[in-house]
């Protein structure tokens, strides 16, 4: 309350707007090479380029779906295996008990099962979904992001960042707008 | 990436896959303005949700007097034990096929016409799925000690019996509707962000006095539901690849539901169900099923939610195509049960065939060959592709058809048991009718639903798919 | 600016999806400990009757054979519930004028017979016999439970399926001397698992077939 200047919000970033997928791309790549590492695009869809403009490697996404399928798998015929084998052996038209061949279906279905969950879920959480509030929505005309926007945000977590100098590199890739985004700790006033 | 990608869409490179003008923002416009209800819905979505209402009633006391009675209400009885539920979970689980089929395998197979209905193909997955999972939920008699048959330590002291078509068909389902429900959310994920940020901006833009309670309620219901959704270039990064391995998982999911379905007939030893032919020709018979359901919703609402632009005529005629060649698959089907019966020099299979074709039941057999395989013949004629009418009409034959085929498949084999002293009849009784109609409650009131609330046509995939048609001037400058 | 949610909310958001997953996990198990209590299975509940008949008192106090009353036992897959008849032949002399018998006295003169409440009631998908139990040595007391200690009758076990196949998949470890069948206080002279195997021997139980779905199952 007495104290003015620690309600003035601290800076999360510089955002610039583009207009088209390709300026983005390019501003991307610029920034890149420019050395800012702390930074990250924004597009109403996945733009192709963007990833390799900002370096991006590995997703992480497919061994977990393997460990997730492989899991799954394993589940589904321990499950089997242990119910018809071990616990409780049934005799069915003289079969073995370990037949096999007729654990391959669920065995399937479950790997498939365990695979699609982790692949999902495995994203939604790699991504830190779930996040509704993220300091980048106070960034002015944000809601065009899932519309028809592209941005670029440099933050100020990067060691090279300066609000003056990012400004200006930001104006000189052909942006339709930039301006600076702040930590918000107060939504009612939005 | 392969060199040579020949796609649908360049056999008619006059019909494109979407149409001229559009940009960015008249995309989005076009389908969200659909949710964003600033106009009262048109006659058609409420002529949809009071049909499907009231069905949906009729649903409910059919489920509610067969809670009270029991099964015995229905026309099953020995040796016809396996009636309308398994016919009608048949024939609801293949529809719940094209879902699939039009967002994973087309996807593999680069098939960008794809883009603007599969989101609409997966929500009828979803809601096919559950219409067919009631009825043999409803089958087994005591529904409210269904977890028996679930592999859970309960006290019966006993186990799921793994070794059965029927336990492996309990997993295959359910494995199924969970896949495709986790695949169509994801691809909700960043059309649910749009409706957050349409919500906010009507918000915020008018006048404080003015602002609508209904859109910050909206605002919330789709930002929890987007979880945070912010479109990131780190997020798409990840987004894609798991998109494409949902796809790479459900493929083989999708083609293993009804090869297990066809399963349930198959490994039985009763004439006209003990046929290897029987997988290939069921997965065939799901995709024609499933074509023609999403032919007979999408022909409509195009049209009454003016979505020509969107939904061309390519995408009516490819689907059209892929209809024909999954019934002239459906077709040899045919052709090979009837070779097998005379080939396999076995009484009982030979009988079975001529009962089929001569029997009691030989009007069913009949109408069935008129639906699947004759009408369908006229999809040679591109005139008939491309005839909105005609179309709709052919597939809602090709629905009845492959319903036909079920009761053919299901009532004929079954009436004659080995011993003619166990000879019997079936018919579906009133309540047989009443549960098969209503689920067409459960399905149009849940379509109806998903019409008003979410967005109908995968808007990001359609951006997408409009940057790659656009002439790109950075191009050169992109490249490395 | 669509900052629609406070920064509070991501902790609200990922708490709630793990309180989702927790409760679930609760709710199912129980689920499973509600189904297995006495409230459902009703062991251990005594149940009022129109009389309230104690076995203590005839089976433990006057020393009455189960088969006095239960005559079919033997014999049949029902017990049998005795008629007022098998009441009247001591209760013609004694307790005459108990006004706690009014009931069976009424019966009696109307004909009209009493009516008990079932306390063991399996479902009707179930085929039970009681002579083949009877008759390869499965003592009264080791499903009804100890019938003379009971003022009301209760149900000692849960007659789920789980329970009958304890001792249909080794019944060895329950089965006693035919002649012993219908004592409360028998206890093996040797270790039970000597004798449960003799007794599988002589009196020809296939401990294999015991648990085919059609024994119980028709």
């Amino acid at each position: 309350m007495t104290a003015a200047v620690e309600t003035s919000p601290r800076v999360y970033g510089v955002i610039a707007e583009y207009d088209d997928p390709e300026h983005l791309v390019a501003a991307a790549r610029a920034a890149h090479e420019a050395g800012y590492r702390k930074l990250d695009a924004y597009s109403p869809f996945p733009v192709h380029g963007l990833s390799e403009a900002l370096d991006l490697r590995r997703t992480g996404v497919p061994s977990i779906v393997l460990i997730g399928g492989l899991v799954g798998a394993a589940a589904g015929f321990g499950l089997q295996h242990f119910t018809a084998v071990i616990n409780y052996p049934l005799n069915i038209g003289g079969r073995a008990d370990l037949s096999w061949p007729a654990f391959i279906p669920i065995t399937f279905e479950i790997a498939i099962l365990c695979a699609g969950f982790a692949a999902a879920f495995g994203m939604i959480l790699l991504n830190g979904l779930p996040r509704p509030h993220h300091p980048v929505f106070n960034a002015d005309g944000f809601d065009r992001v899932t519309r028809d926007g592209f941005f670029l945000c440099i933050e100020a977590e990067d060691p090279k960042f300066d609000p003056e100098s990012v400004h200006a590199f930001l104006q000189s890739t052909d942006a339709k707008s930039v301006s600076t985004v702040e930590h918000s700790y107060d939504v009612a006033q939005s | 990436m392969a060199t040579v990608t020949r796609r649908l869409d360049d056999i008619s490179p006059k019909e494109p896959v979407i149409a001229p003008g559009q940009t960015y923002g008249s995309i989005t416009d076009l389908v969200n303005d659909v949710v964003d209800q600033t106009e009262r819905p048109p006659r058609f979505w409420l002529a949809v949700f009071g049909i499907g209402s009231l069905l949906l009633m009729l649903l409910l006391n059919a489920v509610g007097y067969l809670l009270i009675r029991g099964p015995g209400i229905w026309g099953i009885n020995i040796p016809v034990a396996w009636g309308f539920a398994i016919i009608n979970f048949v024939w609801w689980v293949g529809i719940g096929h094209a879902g699939t089929l039009i967002s994973a395998i087309l996807l593999l197979l680069r098939q960008e016409w794809r883009t603007s209905i599969n989101r609409f193909a997966e929500a009828m997955t979803l809601f096919a799925l559950m219409c067919a999972g009631m009825f043999p939920l409803l089958h087994v008699g005591r529904p409210w000690v269904v977890f028996f048959m679930f592999p859970i330590p309960s006290t019966t002291g006993m186990w799921p019996q793994f070794r059965s078509p029927l336990m492996w068909d309990v997993f295959a389902i359910n494995s199924y509707m969970l896949v495709s429900a986790v695949f169509w959310y994801v691809g909700l994920l960043p059309d649910l962000a749009t409706l957050r940020d349409r919500a906010w901006r009507r918000w915020n833009d008018a006048p404080p006095p003015e602002r609508k309670l209904a859109d910050r309620i909206r605002q919330i219901a789709y930002g929890m539901a987007a979880i945070g959704w912010r479109g990131s270039a780190r997020h798409w990064h990840r987004y894609e690849m798991t998109y494409l391995l949902l796809a790479g998982l459900a493929t083989p999911l999708v083609v293993s539901v009804h090869t297990i379905v066809s399963f349930d007939f198959a490994v039985s030893v009763l004439p006209g169900w003990h046929a290897t032919v029987f997988p290939p020709y069921f997965v065939a018979g799901a995709i024609y099923c499933g074509f023609a359901m999403v032919l007979v919703l999408m022909i409509p609402i195009r049209k009454v939610y003016r979505l020509e632009g969107l939904v061309t005529m390519n995408h009516i005629e490819n689907m059209a195509k892929v209809m024909l060649v999954a019934g002239l698959i459906v077709f040899y089907g045919y052709l090979m049960e009837l070779f097998f019966a005379w080939y396999s020099g076995n009484t009982y299979e030979r009988f079975m065939m001529q009962n089929r074709l001569t029997g009691p039941y030989w009007p069913a057999y009949w109408a069935l060959i008129l639906c699947n395989v004759l009408i369908p013949q006229l999809l040679w004629l591109k005139r008939v592709r491309t005839n909105l009418v005609v179309l709709f009409i052919v597939a809602i034959f090709v629905n009845i058809g492959m319903w036909l085929e079920r009761y053919v498949i299901v009532v004929v084999s079954l009436h004659r048991d080995f011993l003619p002293t166990s000879w019997g009849a079936y018919h579906g009784t009133f309540w047989d009718w009443a549960l098969y109609l209503g689920t067409f409650g459960l399905f149009l009131v849940n379509m109806a639903l998903f019409l008003r609330f979410l967005p109908m046509i995968n808007v990001f995939e359609m951006k997408h798919l409009l940057h790659s048609k656009m002439p790109q001037p950075a191009k050169g400058e992109e490249s490395r | 600016m669509p900052q629609v949610f406070s920064p509070a909310m991501n902790a609200v958001a990922r708490s709630s999806i793990i309180a989702a997953v927790f409760l679930a996990g609760a709710a199912t198990i129980a689920f499973g400990a509600l189904y297995r209590s006495s409230f459902v299975t009703q062991v251990n509940n005594p149940r009022p009757q129109t009389v309230p008949f104690s076995h203590r008192q005839h089976v433990a106090g006057l020393g009455i054979d189960c088969r006095y009353c239960h005559t079919s036992v033997e014999d049949a897959p029902f017990a049998g519930i005795p008629p007022t008849e098998t009441c009247m032949t001591c209760h013609s002399q004694v307790w005459t004028d108990a006004p706690i018998l009014e009931p069976v006295r009424r019966s009696w003169d109307t004909g009209k017979p009493l009516e008990w409440v079932r306390v063991h009631d399996l479902p009707e998908f179930v085929y039970f016999d009681h002579s083949i139990h009877v008759a390869k040595g499965v003592g009264c007391v080791t499903c009804h439970g100890r019938v003379d200690q009971m003022p009301l009758t209760w149900k000692a076990n849960t007659l789920r399926m789980s329970w009958c196949l304890e001792c249909h998949r080794a019944p060895e470890k329950f089965i006693r001397p035919r002649d012993q069948v219908f004592s409360m206080e028998w206890q093996p002279d040797e270790p039970q698992e000597t004798l449960g195997a003799r007794l599988l021997e002589e009196y020809d139980i296939k401990v294999g077939q015991l648990t085919n779905c059609s024994v119980c199952h028709r």
